[in-house]
């Protein structure tokens, strides 16, 4: 057996039935062993950018590893932006790659790059295989690292030469889970129950442990206070009366409220990335801390923890659940206050009643959340509609929402929702990009038709750079520089070109007919959406402000008022 | 925001032999905010033995704590120059 066999053994042993790749001149013997391959599909891509974004689909919507494969030089560095994608939001991923022959390796021979160099920063752990026989124990360890403790991409470099010859060490053992330690919580159990307004903090965390049900167990035995990051997004259920939603930048009002207000946060799964938290300084300034995380550097990282607990999320988060079932937690007042704030302070988006008035995003969105199955996965891009799908959509599980939330890639979106639709392939899976996204990786329109993948494409195109558009007008005196794209082809013809039926709406009569017409199509199908170039996200925090300086859309009508009125 | 004064530590590793092993080391220094000062570093029975002076106004327990979840690492102490020092003396 040679090194490519080996390389799709491991596969086998691991139960890798999909994988995501593009052919080349280094990796072709790996794609010679495809040919004669059992149990493995290999699904074309039209980039490698597509291809690691989608095997980061694909991961995030099942929970298993995601597999990418490339040539070297250009196929290798095509990968990096997806790999970053994967890396900074802990998707399992693993990543082939062929590289030039042993001994042309620093001869600046043809499409060779330092790949092991370049993604030394993107990547939980890299290999550049030296010998043949190191190859079955390496892919052991890769397959087994990616999805340990925090998951994130591990890259299996290998020379070319290595993937043709004979491999003669014998396959190693299958890695066996670790038992998790049993953990004293009772110091975290005191600060809990000597708090007086405590807060649940829950991020993307929560999924990557495996950990949802024991998470939703313990939210409801608590009864605490809840709310999210962008990708702790779906952790609650849709009618859990605590959950404020989405805190941050783009945050409910009465999710940034009820932090600042609150004595206590109790944080599962979470970085307190600052799009999160804001200015630090501001961010939750009267409470202590107990943060359960998976990576022991992310505690004390950003925020001191009073109380710090490592491991297995979900065997925590049992033991905190049977303690608050045991002796339920005295904080009436405030979990009633919160959710006063609920009602009064969350998402508001008033549909729009006249039948002939343009579509507002988030009008469609909440539309769209209403007609879809509740089992749909979205996929989003990145920019406004990202921010919106995150505001107005209601998630039922974290598995649901496929979002970029650490490296904000656009065009994220339509590869994650391919890779999503070959993990569930019995599940409705929608793409919602923007204008912008939509070109980034547009290309995979010929996967989806390739594959027939009945994923459902809605483009919100307001014809600019929408969030940058935003920021221009709130923080930079309005002064536009480089968001225009007026320009944009005719998104239907170009999907009918790729042989995809299309449609086009406008009015906000036309949203359900159009939301309807898409989710019942036996195939796949793009909705273009015409939307109001001046829209804002509200509310917003400005980069690097607190979160309690957060704007809405009424105080920026009334500051706009002031100043003309000082102006005239 | 006036930034913390920039402080001298001293950091011993010890890591698995492998292609990119001390880049790797360093671009993690590097991009957690620390400026190397003085290195040295021996390969001995496939292991190797780094001495790191760095300097930052970060807190180098931060720093600890990411060289400690790179895969190959088998061991980190970090500490303020003097301390380190004692200890290895």
């Amino acid at each position: 057996m040679n090194g490519a066999q080996h390389i799709l053994e491991a596969f086998q042993r691991h139960q890798i039935d999909t994988v995501f790749g593009y052919p080349g001149g280094c990796i072709m013997p790996l794609y010679d062993a495809l040919v004669d391959s059992v149990g493995v599909e290999h699904v074309l891509c039209r980039h490698e950018q597509g291809c690691a974004l989608a095997a980061d689909g694909y991961a995030r919507a099942s929970g298993r590893l995601g597999v990418c494969i490339a040539t070297s030089g250009p196929g290798a560095t095509n990968l990096i932006t997806g790999v970053a994608n994967a890396h900074r939001d802990s998707v399992p991923m693993l990543v082939i790659t062929g590289q030039v022959p042993s001994a042309l390796i620093g001869t600046d021979a043809f499409q060779e790059t330092d790949v092991l160099g370049m993604a030394l920063g993107i990547v939980k752990h890299s290999y550049l295989v030296t010998q043949a026989d190191d190859l079955p124990a390496i892919m052991e360890e890769a397959i087994t690292l990616a999805q340990s403790g925090r998951p994130g991409p591990v890259w299996v470099d290998i020379p070319k030469d290595l993937l043709l010859s004979e491999v003669s060490a014998g396959l190693p053992a299958v890695s066996q889970p670790a038992t998790p330690e049993a953990i004293d919580i009772s110091a975290a159990l005191d600060l809990l129950r000597s708090a007086r307004r405590p807060l649940l903090y829950s991020g993307g965390g929560v999924s990557l442990a495996n950990a949802e049900a024991s998470f939703r167990r313990f939210a409801d035995a608590s009864g605490l206070p809840a709310v999210v990051t962008l990708k702790g997004i779906g952790n609650h259920r849709k009618t859990d009366p605590n959950h404020l939603g989405m805190l941050g930048m783009h945050g409910s009002r009465a999710a940034n409220e009820a932090v600042e207000a609150c004595d206590l946060l109790f944080i599962v799964g979470a970085r307190l990335d600052d799009r999160a938290t804001g200015n630090l300084t501001g961010f939750a300034p009267k409470a202590k801390v107990i943060h359960l995380d998976a990576d022991n550097a992310e505690i004390d990282k950003l925020r001191t923890a009073d109380v710090a607990l490592g491991g297995d999320l979900a065997a925590l988060l049992d033991r905190f659940t049977d303690a608050m079932t045991a002796h339920p937690l005295d904080i009436t007042p405030w979990r009633e206050q919160c959710q006063r704030g609920r009602t009064t302070k969350s998402f508001q988006s008033a549909d729009n009643e006249e039948a002939l008035a343009p579509i507002s995003g988030p009008a469609f969105v909440r539309q769209l959340s209403r007609i879809a199955p509740d089992n749909a996965v979205i996929a989003c891009d990145v920019g406004q509609h990202q921010m919106w799908v995150a505001q107005h959509y209601q998630f039922d599980h974290p598995r649901h929402h496929l979002t970029s939330g650490g490296l904000g890639t656009m065009g994220y979106g339509m590869p994650a929702a391919i890779g999503a639709q070959f993990a569930c392939p019995g599940q409705t899976v929608i793409n919602v990009s923007g204008d912008g996204s939509f070109m980034m990786n547009a290309q995979e329109l010929a996967t989806i038709r390739r594959y027939n993948l009945p994923v459902k494409l809605i483009i919100l195109d307001n014809q600019c750079l929408g969030m940058v558009r935003q920021q221009q007008e709130l923080f930079y005196g309005n002064r536009e520089s480089q968001i225009d794209l007026d320009d944009n082809p005719d998104f239907v013809a170009m999907a009918r070109a790729f042989d995809i039926p299309a449609l086009h709406i406008e009015r906000t009569d036309q949203i359900r007919r159009g939301i309807e017409t898409i989710l019942a199509y036996d195939g796949p199908m793009l909705l273009h959406v015409a939307i109001a170039r001046e829209e804002n996200v509200w509310p917003i925090v400005k980069p690097g402000a607190s979160n309690q300086d957060m704007l809405d859309e009424n105080q920026q009508r009334q500051e706009k008022t002031n100043s003309k009125e000082t102006a005239a | 925001m006036s930034q913390p004064a920039a402080q001298e530590y001293q950091i011993e590793c010890q890591m698995t032999s492998e292609p990119a092993a001390l880049e790797r080391l360093c671009q993690v220094v590097r991009v957690r905010g620390f400026e190397v000062t003085d290195v040295s570093a021996s390969l001995r029975q496939a292991q190797w033995h780094i001495a790191l002076t760095v300097r930052s106004s970060r807190s180098v327990e931060m720093l600890r704590k990411q060289l400690e979840k790179l895969h190959t690492v088998e061991r980190v102490v970090a500490g303020a120059t003097a301390t380190v020092a004692r200890r290895s003396a």
